[in-house]
């Protein structure tokens, strides 16, 4: 069994995740081609930040089975679909300063042993780029680490109380993180681990930190979803890829430039 | 309506636009590239933003790509130079200059007779119109505006957005 390595953007993955599947440790998998079986047949999974969530929403009783049965996911970017139950909307912080994006650790995670924080916090010297918010904590989920003062949770780790854990990184893919530093390969090798059962909080936290929760945070938006709606002629029409840009647009001009077909 | 790329041989009918969404992956475009070019035979409109490599499952599409520059705003005298050459154009309404700067992904070279509408500071085609190529009309650009609006922290690309979006439609409706 090896982990699958969900591509969903276009871009060729990096070239230590072309080593690792060319040693079979993982299986680079299009988008469209992640069936249930084959997900139940992985023993991890990792995906990005262009994530079809529509369809991973439509597979959620698979996902759920998958990790009821222990296995492991790392899911980089914002969630808008709650392809789990527990998952809610990412919250973006209420307009960000420099400050809000310093980087801190609350509960040390193995992914990150040993590696400085102000060393993934920036590129080329600019913030922002690691993470501007949150997948909010789902229950029982512990903060590992913390977006400024507050500490607002851009990373976490979940252990489901069905089984299974989850590692959510609420920002660009984190294995793109650190290049100025040359972090780039460790991470990813370090989350192909961790996806395939690699270290993880152990044990697990019975009294984690908590972030202090002292900034505002965006409202979540609210998302039409399917509708009924009349044909008529010259509609425009969107062919969703089911990524958190392009809901969250196709969403809000839904009345107006996009309308949600009835299913 | 908001449907699927495997989906769109199903739904898509000729007086429809296709309005396909900046960072749609090529490869999922690219299986549908039959039906999208008889949508153009059959006269209707496709518009495809940046990032989507429209060049790979579009016709007459010559696409360069460049590298981005993330960090050119970091002088405050800096200046993309990325002009609108057709402000009188319907699609660009309502728009400045400010709302088609955050950075480039590359250009294109459009067929003779198409009609540009903005530039990069080489003044090479960045969006513009083509209804010479098919029957049909293709709204092209490497702007990706709806993925940075997602990311919430571009407000051009939200500006560019809210105002291209309802002209576009009242463009497709004139």
């Amino acid at each position: 069994m090896s982990v699958i390595y969900l591509k969903s953007a276009y871009d060729t993955p990096s070239e230590t995740v072309l080593e690792a599947a060319a040693k079979a440790v993982i299986e680079i998998v299009e988008q469209v081609d992640l069936t249930p079986e084959r997900l139940l047949a992985s023993r991890g999974l990792v995906t990005g930040n262009q994530l079809d969530q529509n369809a991973m929403f439509g597979m959620r009783e698979t996902l759920a089975a998958f990790l009821d049965a222990g296995r492991r996911w790392f899911l980089n970017g914002h969630i808008v679909r709650p392809m789990l139950d527990g998952m809610e909307q990412y919250r973006p912080i209420q307009s960000p300063r420099r400050a809000d994006f310093v980087l801190t650790p609350l509960n040390p995670h193995p992914i990150f042993a040993g590696i400085d924080l102000r060393q993934i916090e920036t590129n080329k010297g600019v913030a922002g780029f690691y993470g501007r918010g949150c997948n909010p904590l789902p229950k029982g989920a512990v903060a590992v680490n913390g977006l400024g003062e507050a500490q607002v949770p851009v990373d976490w780790a979940w252990a489901r109380p069905g089984g299974g854990r989850v590692f959510s990184h609420a920002g660009n893919d984190l294995a793109a993180m650190g290049q100025d530093w040359g972090l780039s390969p460790e991470l990813t090798r370090r989350i192909l681990d961790w996806a395939g059962g690699g270290a993880c909080l152990d044990p697990w936290p019975s009294d984690p930190l908590r972030p202090t929760g002292s900034r505002p945070l965006e409202e979540p938006e609210i998302f039409a979803g399917a509708k009924s709606v009349p044909l008529r002629p010259g509609r425009i029409v969107a062919p969703s890829v089911g990524s958190y840009h392009i809901i969250r647009r196709c969403d809000h001009d839904a009345g107006r430039a996009c309308e949600r077909a009835s299913t | 309506m908001i449907t699927t790329p495997e989906e769109l041989a199903s739904v898509l009918r000729p007086d429809d636009t296709l309005w396909v969404p900046c960072r749609t992956p090529a490869q999922r475009m690219m299986p549908q590239r039959q039906i999208i070019a008889s949508h153009l035979q059959a006269g209707g409109t496709v518009v495809a933003l940046g990032e989507s490599r429209s060049d790979l499952w579009l016709p007459s599409i010559d696409f360069t790509e460049t590298p981005t520059n993330w960090w050119w705003w970091r002088d405050r005298d800096a200046d993309l130079g990325v002009s609108i050459v057709a402000p009188d154009h319907p699609l660009m309404r309502g728009m400045v200059k400010e709302d088609v700067t955050w950075h480039l992904h590359g250009w294109f070279m459009p067929p003779a007779g198409a009609d540009v509408l903005a530039t990069d500071a080489e003044g090479r085609a960045i969006l513009y119109v083509d209804e010479v190529s098919t029957p049909g009309r293709m709204i092209l650009s490497t702007l990706d505006p709806m993925f940075h609006h997602g990311s919430h922290f571009m407000p051009a690309t939200t500006r560019f957005l809210d105002r291209f979006v309802p002209n576009l439609k009242a463009y497709l409706h004139a």
